[in-house]
């Protein structure tokens, strides 16, 4: 109470109410509170429709029995199956090639690089990689990997396009993670005589092991996702795919990396495109599957990134 | 040979009444006079065709190879998209044994390398207007056609409608189905300049998108893309779109499916003379909504002018 | 004791150039593709003879008939991505204001992994809704005026909606790293919550949210297939409004490669609009690193 005078006989001093100004900002910042609860709330039910959109648009689709093992060739009822395979099959061979380039560019960029100019142009380098248009990179990809290099349009160069993207991700998300452990960790490596390397190897990598995991796997779902750079690298036509090939080299051999390929996404954006009647119910039914596989990758990154962690302070 | 006669008298048959109960009315015009054996695969062969381009009839070319793959374990038949201009550049640079395009090589080649190169015409396809299911017009003449998509005619009450704003939908500039449109209606002349449509679209999905969506919306379309549950075809100088009009030359807008080649060798012309086997063309061509090559009683050349087969 | 036989220096050695060759490979795989698509770009001027100037500053673009003014395609891009800004930028930060600042725990548990979901959703997919709700939601909306409802305003509302994750994401972990004391020192004050976040904590955390925009209007900027679903594609006449149908630079590249043939005059063509699309997304980075000198400087 007394303070509260005080206020008051403050304010009169200086000719403010000064009661009046802090219910002003109390009012204000309630106000404040409000709106900002309103965006979240904005946001939340944005993302809950457009899940909820596709998935009644398309589940009904995806849940037919054979829409997602039949060919989408096949004369009656075709489905997704050699699209399933080939996204799968992708974002294998993508991962094979960018997560050991990845966790070799990260560990350079934290552990080995020198302060000078040539690490901040890698790292630049870098950088711009994750701000190119996908269009120009699909576009370079069709021009280098496809006619320079001479592997048709094909997995492979697909793989390479989706490798570029995913590059800068992994790269930032493993920099991240590296240098999360903690300080002392890293000290007593090296205290016990243990190269830069070593420590890396065999204290530094394992540490950072669950939230590298977690990285990979969103990446993986970001990367399961586009489209507009591998419509010019790997194709827009699904192959008539034979599991029973034994022939590597054949183009309907599944294991072939140079063949070309379709994906899901790449799917949609050609059958939304070329409305034959019928296509529609495919292409929801093709985006509802896309968003499932997403929402797994996200559950499976958090569930597989906890299980490491749980793993190793276990141990 | 009996057999495969009452085969494909069947398929059309049962074809024809398919699509019949679609309301499309898109049936053949029988008579086809090719007579291509198509047991070609008594030779086994064996080899890897790629063939890219043109999107348009992408699907057919696609249940086709597969068809003959099966026939012939030993062949592969790549086929990737790209459009038209990618697979011309990629038959003239030997990327691709197959380049499929929806327009003459002629008007995206230098004439030397359009020159080089083999057309196979493995069928045709029609186009026509379609407009918004509730535009109450049925009927345009070309000169009204013509009108609206220069941008002279701006209201359905002039061309005998309820008035109404006319929401011109263009495809892209260089695509085939643009071109082959504005060479039957405008007479090869092009839209003026200022004259801005509500979309160009650079695909016929889009297309059906918007026209379903839109009031007072014309566009046009293939016929293989026509659905009377979501908009409207209309008839033009009275004449309906539909295969046997295309036929006989009465309905002018139409183009052919182009597949070129340049130096074949065995398997691709095996794949080549597949496609106009009555095998494709008597099933697979007019289910999904094209109309058989050997069918036609006219042609068009390179110009666009139309003389009797 | 295999390991043992090799001796440490070495071993350093075999580190240092595993991992620096990765950078290495890296870096050349950008450099080829600027080099390239630089290579390809350039060659419309200076091999097939277009004027640069013209081509900065024509007013139609109309490939197949020679016609190469890609102003229309440059003034859509930057003005779908500061559409897309606007929308984005409040909803982004005041929900990354409500994580850090009200609610932490359901912030950090609940609402970061759901947008991280929304982030994961595929352009194809936004494109399909936005070609259905939102094209059709702008005719509800402004009736004839709005055509077919593609436009402008339709790829700003969709690529507004595809940023706002990037941005939220990279907002809330601008706040974050604020440091506690900033807030505390605040509240000793006696100032209120709205009192610390206005003037003190999106104060010093100002750098970070100016790049969590830029990297926004990166994706923006370099977003194709969804947004050529939506915009209309018209790409012969300057767009005369938010409701005008238009193309981009992104979307124009899409529908003309079906079109062209390699090493033509057009083809070469939309290789300069590639070239552009790279230019900026350089000067975007550029942008990016001048920020952070000047955050760095002004907190040193």
């Amino acid at each position: 109470m007394a303070s509260e005078t005080t206020a008051k006989q403050v304010g009169n001093d200086l000719g403010v109410d000064l009661d009046d100004h802090v219910k002003r900002i109390g009012r204000q910042d309630r106000v404040a509170t409000g709106i900002l609860t309103v965006i979240v709330a904005f946001v939340l039910l944005l993302l809950a429709s457009i899940v909820a959109f596709i998935l009644v648009k398309g589940l009904g689709k995806a849940l037919t029995p054979g829409f997602l093992t039949t060919s989408p060739l096949a004369d009656e009822n075709p489905g997704i199956s050699t699209e399933i395979f080939d996204s799968f099959y992708m974002l294998f061979i993508t991962l094979l090639i960018s997560v050991p380039i990845s966790l070799g560019a990260a560990t350079f960029l934290v552990e080995y690089a020198p302060d000078n100019w040539a690490t901040k142009a890698a790292s630049t380098a870098i950088e711009t990689l994750s701000s190119l248009p996908s269009i120009v990179v699909g576009m370079f990809g069709s021009l280098f990997f496809v006619v320079t290099l001479g592997w048709g349009i094909s997995i492979i160069a697909g793989a390479m396009a989706l490798t570029m993207f995913n590059i800068p991700i992994l790269v930032r998300v493993i920099q991240q993670a590296l240098q999360d452990v903690p300080r002392s960790q890293r000290d007593a490596a090296l205290a016990m005589g243990l190269t830069r390397w070593e420590t890396t190897r065999h204290v530094l990598l394992p540490a950072a092991m669950p939230a590298i995991v977690t990285g990979i796997v969103i990446s993986a779902g970001r990367v399961f996702g586009e489209a507009a750079a591998l419509i010019f690298t790997s194709g827009s036509a699904a192959v008539n795919i034979n599991f029973a090939s034994a022939n590597l080299s054949s183009p309907r051999n599944p294991w072939n990396i140079f063949r070309p390929a379709e994906t899901l996404a790449v799917h949609i954006w050609k059958l939304k495109m070329e409305p034959t009647p019928g296509n529609d119910e495919i292409v929801w039914g093709t985006a509802a599957v896309l968003i499932i596989c997403v929402l797994l990758f996200n559950i499976l990154a958090r569930v597989l990134g906890k299980a490491l962690a749980k793993k190793m302070t276990s141990e | 040979m009996s057999d495969s006669l009452s085969r494909r008298s069947f398929l059309s048959l049962a074809g024809g009444t398919a699509v019949a109960l679609a309301g499309l009315g898109l049936v053949g015009c029988g008579g086809s006079s090719s007579s291509s054996s198509s047991d070609s695969s008594a030779k086994s062969l064996s080899g890897t065709v790629n063939c890219s381009g043109a999107t348009s009839f992408q699907p057919l070319v696609e249940a086709a190879a597969k068809k003959f793959e099966d026939e012939n374990p030993d062949v592969t038949i790549a086929i990737t998209g790209g459009g038209s201009g990618q697979g011309l550049s990629d038959v003239r640079d030997g990327k691709a044994q197959i380049g499929r395009s929806d327009v003459f090589a002629e008007e995206k080649l230098d004439a030397s390398d359009a020159k080089a190169l083999t057309d196979n015409t493995v069928c045709v396809v029609g186009m026509g207007p379609i407009v918004n299911s509730n535009v109450d017009v049925d009927d345009l003449t070309t000169d009204q056609l013509k009108g609206i998509f220069t941008g002279q005619i701006t209201d359905w009450s002039e061309v005998g409608g309820t008035a109404g704003k006319i929401q011109v939908i263009e495809r892209k500039a260089g695509s085939g189905t643009r071109a082959t449109f504005e060479a039957a209606v405008l007479g090869g002349e092009s839209a003026p300049a200022d004259f801005a449509p509500v979309a160009e679209e650079d695909s016929s999905g889009t297309v059906v998108e918007k026209i379903q969506q839109t009031e007072g919306a014309i566009s046009y379309l293939a016929f293989s893309y026509f659905d009377d549950t979501k908009f409207k075809a209309l008839k033009v100088d009275g004449v309906e779109a539909k295969a046997e009009n295309v036929c006989n030359g009465s309905f002018k807008i139409w183009a052919y499916e182009h597949m070129y080649t340049k130096d074949t060798d065995e398997v691709t012309q095996a794949f080549i003379d597949y496609m106009m086997s009555d095998e494709v063309q008597g099933s697979i061509v007019e289910e999904q909504g094209f109309i058989p090559a050997n069918d036609m009683k006219v042609k068009k050349d390179a110009s666009g002018t139309i003389t009797n087969a | 004791m295999a390991k043992r036989l090799m001796p440490k220096k070495q071993l350093e050695g075999v580190g240092l150039t595993l991992t620096g060759a990765c950078v290495l490979l890296v870096a050349l795989i950008v450099i080829t593709l600027i080099f390239m698509v630089a290579k390809q770009g350039l060659s419309a001027f200076f091999v097939d003879g277009i004027n640069f100037f013209s081509f900065i500053s024509g007013t139609s673009w109309v490939p197949s008939d020679g016609v190469y003014g890609a102003l229309p395609l440059i003034v859509t891009s930057f003005g779908v991505m500061l559409l897309a800004t606007l929308f984005t930028l409040p909803i982004a930060l005041g929900s990354a204001i409500f994580v850090v600042e009200v609610q932490p725990g359901f912030g950090h548990r609940v609402f970061q992994p759901l947008v991280e979901l929304l982030m994961g959703i595929p352009s194809v997919v936004y494109g399909l809704i936005g070609l259905t709700v939102v094209n059709s939601a702008m005719r509800a909306i402004f009736g004839e005026a709005a055509g077919t409802g593609a436009g402008i305003l339709s790829g700003g509302i969709v690529l507004a909606v595809m940023i706002l994750p990037t941005v939220t994401t990279l907002s809330i972990d601008g706040l974050a790293a604020v440091p506690n004391e900033y807030r505390e020192g605040s509240y000793a004050l006696g100032c209120t919550r709205w009192q610390t976040v206005w003037h003190v904590v999106l104060k010093s955390a100002m750098p970070s949210l100016m790049t969590a925009v830029i990297l926004g209007m990166t994706r923006a900027f370099g977003e194709a297939l969804a947004v050529q679903m939506v915009i209309g594609g018209v790409e012969k006449v300057m767009p005369a409004g938010l409701l005008s149908p238009a193309a981009t630079l992104t979307t124009a590249l899409t529908s003309g490669f079906s079109n062209a043939t390699t090493g033509s005059i057009q083809y070469h063509a939309l290789w300069a609009l590639g070239l552009l699309l790279m230019a900026m997304s350089l000067v975007f980075i550029l942008i990016i690193h001048i920020i952070g000198a000047r955050g760095a400087k002004n907190r040193g």
